[in-house]
């Protein structure tokens, strides 16, 4: 973006010359694009590596990560933009699981397990992909409603009330036996054991995450989230982009409930409830909730650690001599070193920064 | 021609009072200064204007349409630019995208005309641009400042409403700031309104002054005639309470 010239106020510049100057949402985008292309990358070596060892158990671990990963992106999108702490996202991918669910599994299956629902449903089966997408999209529009009448709440009001958003969805799918099958397990969906679809789940969601973010309204929301006075001042009209982000991140979970559906084949109302809201919202928190970088690198991060302490529960033999640790202490070690980073560093790892070439050009 | 009209403006917080029923008008391409001791009720009633604020009662109008229960950022399209108190940049995004937030206001305003506005921006703050993909947290004070009346700037505003421009900077980057803006309302027939707690900024520059004491407007007039006069030392004081 050169200035034509230094003398010359812009109103006098002619048309002409102003042609020059690049677009700045590009010049943006340009500045940006590694940052989801080196997380990319790094999912990418993940899934590699992975591959190379072929070990069935290892398999499903870097599958749970990726999930995982789809699943704390897209909490990022809102929490991390907006500011305002959601409990209530896993909502979206119980909606989005149960979805996948009744797309997919046989229609024989389902004549028996969930005869309450829609006839056109009860004779569909989709390939998981073609599911994952609708289960998306209709996450999406879920979060489209419940979003514009929470998005008017700012603050604890409104962390509260997606608190209060996913103990209704998890309530609704408990007792609906009909159509989720209430409290027992829906059997049946396929099992999609190779690593890529999962791979490509979570590079969408990190470029769908980034694209938002660097987006008007991601930055309008950003914006909000630093100084909401002067954001309003400037034009922003908060309620309107946090619905947005609200709906992009409603659909990512969405995507990553489906992913969820297949990764288990099996889907709970309780697999979609307080636990792995716990376990996303410390991933984001840990990583840093203020960049997309965190929230990958603090899922990839805590699942080592994970893996790390539940092999060491196992057992691990040293010349003859099998060392393990008792029972429980993972979830106990995880819990203390999550106080200890979040001691040191309040704002997570890399607190707003993220992941690019460039790292020390940015903060000059 | 009138551009921004307040009629018996008040502003509550609860019990407290913080604006009683202030009128004025403000000119397209006016200088006016909103001066008066901590407490006067000037801040409030800045963000009455902007919307940020509610009007408890009263009638605002800028260019003839009532705003006076309008959303901030609808008043902000309008034309109004607010810039708060405290200089209140978005601290985690770079300058660049600070300047960025407040176009995605016109609709599709075209690339062209942004980019064109950018530039603009940059050659009345040349530090912007120098320091452009900086975290517009770390600028110092003066830039943060810059920043923040650049940021109004790209709204394309006819009227910038700047809360305390000189509050915590040197008096020499004060200078500049004032410098930049003058040059502004010529360059662009844009009209100023300024608050400051104290007069002599306003009586160095010159226009129109209105002195608030207690939510109340004591005094209104051009500034450089009051500034010598003893009425406003009165009205800063207050002796005629005691």
């Amino acid at each position: 973006m050169t200035a034509a010239s230094p003398t010359m106020s812009a109103q006098a510049v002619p048309p002409s010359a102003v042609a020059e100057h690049k677009p700045a949402r590009f010049a943006l985008a340009r500045k940006t694009i590694m940052t989801p292309i080196l997380l990319s990358l790094l999912l990418v070596a993940i899934a590699v590596l992975t591959y190379l060892t072929g070990s069935r158990p290892f398999n499903q671990t870097v599958i749970d990560v990726f999930v995982r990963v789809t699943l704390v992106v897209g909490l990022y999108i809102f929490i991390g933009n907006s500011g305002v702490l959601s409990f209530g996202h896993i909502a979206f991918t119980c909606l989005g699981g149960y979805a996948a669910a009744w797309l997919t599994i046989n229609p024989i299956m389902k004549a028996s397990a969930l005869p309450g629902l829609p006839q056109f449903i009860l004779d569909l089966r989709l390939p998981y992909w073609q599911s994952a997408v609708i289960a998306a999209i209709f996450a999406g529009v879920a979060a489209l409603i419940l979003g514009k009448v929470l998005m008017r709440l700012s603050g604890i009001a409104a962390s509260i009330a997606t608190f209060a958003v996913l103990a209704m969805i998890n309530t609704i799918y408990a007792n609906w036996d009909s159509v989720t099958g209430g409290t027992s397990s829906v059997v049946g969906i396929p099992i999609i054991r190779t690593i890529w679809p999962y791979l490509i789940g979570a590079i969408i969601a990190i470029f769908l995450a980034w694209a938002h973010a660097i987006s008007r309204s991601g930055l309008a929301l950003r914006a909000a989230r630093d100084e909401p006075t002067a954001a309003a001042a400037s034009g922003v009209d908060i309620p309107r982009e946090r619905l947005v982000a609200f709906v992009v991140s409603g659909a990512v979970m969405g995507l990553g409930g489906a992913l969820t559906a297949h990764s288990v084949g099996v889907v709970t109302p309780d697999t979609f409830y307080l636990g792995l809201t716990f376990i996303t919202l410390s991933m984001l928190v840990v990583g840093g909730m203020g960049s997309l970088s965190g929230a990958v690198i603090g899922v990839v991060l805590l699942s080592a650690l994970i893996q790390i302490l539940r092999w060491m529960e196992a057992g691990i033999s040293i010349a003859e001599t099998t060392i393990a640790l008792p029972k429980g202490v993972q979830e106990i070690a995880l819990g203390v070193i999550m106080i200890v980073i979040l001691a040191l560093r309040p704002s997570g790892l890399l607190g707003n920064r993220e992941v690019t070439l460039f790292q020390r050009k940015r903060n000059r | 021609m009138t551009l921004l009209s307040l009629t018996d403006v008040s502003v509550r917080y609860g019990r407290l009072t913080a604006v009683r029923g202030v009128s004025f008008s403000v000119a397209e391409n006016e200088i006016l200064f909103v001066t008066g001791p901590n407490g006067a009720g000037k801040s409030s009633l800045m963000r009455a204007i902007a919307g940020v604020t509610h009007c408890a009662a009263g009638k605002i109008t800028l260019d003839g349409r009532d705003i006076t229960a309008e959303k901030p950022e609808n008043i902000a399209r309008m034309g109004f630019s607010m810039v708060p108190e405290g200089r209140e940049v978005f601290g985690s995004l770079t300058v660049e995208e600070n300047l960025m937030v407040g176009t995605g206001m016109h609709g599709g305003a075209k690339r062209g005309r942004i980019a064109d506005e950018l530039a603009s921006v940059y050659d009345t703050f040349p530090i912007l641009k120098e320091r452009r993909n900086g975290q517009a947290g770390l600028l110092s004070g003066g830039q943060q400042q810059m920043l923040v009346i650049g940021r109004a700037l790209m709204t394309q505003p006819r009227l910038i409403a700047i809360d305390e421009p000189s509050l915590g900077l040197a008096p020499n980057i004060t200078d500049q700031v004032y410098e930049r803006l003058i040059a502004l309302r010529a360059e662009r027939g844009l009209t100023l309104l300024i608050v400051e707690q104290s007069s002599t900024r306003a009586v160095m520059v010159g226009g129109r002054m209105l002195l608030m004491r207690g939510g109340q407007i004591v005094l209104d007039g051009d500034a450089r005639a009051l500034g010598n006069s003893e009425a406003i030392q009165a009205a800063y004081f207050g002796y005629e309470d005691h």
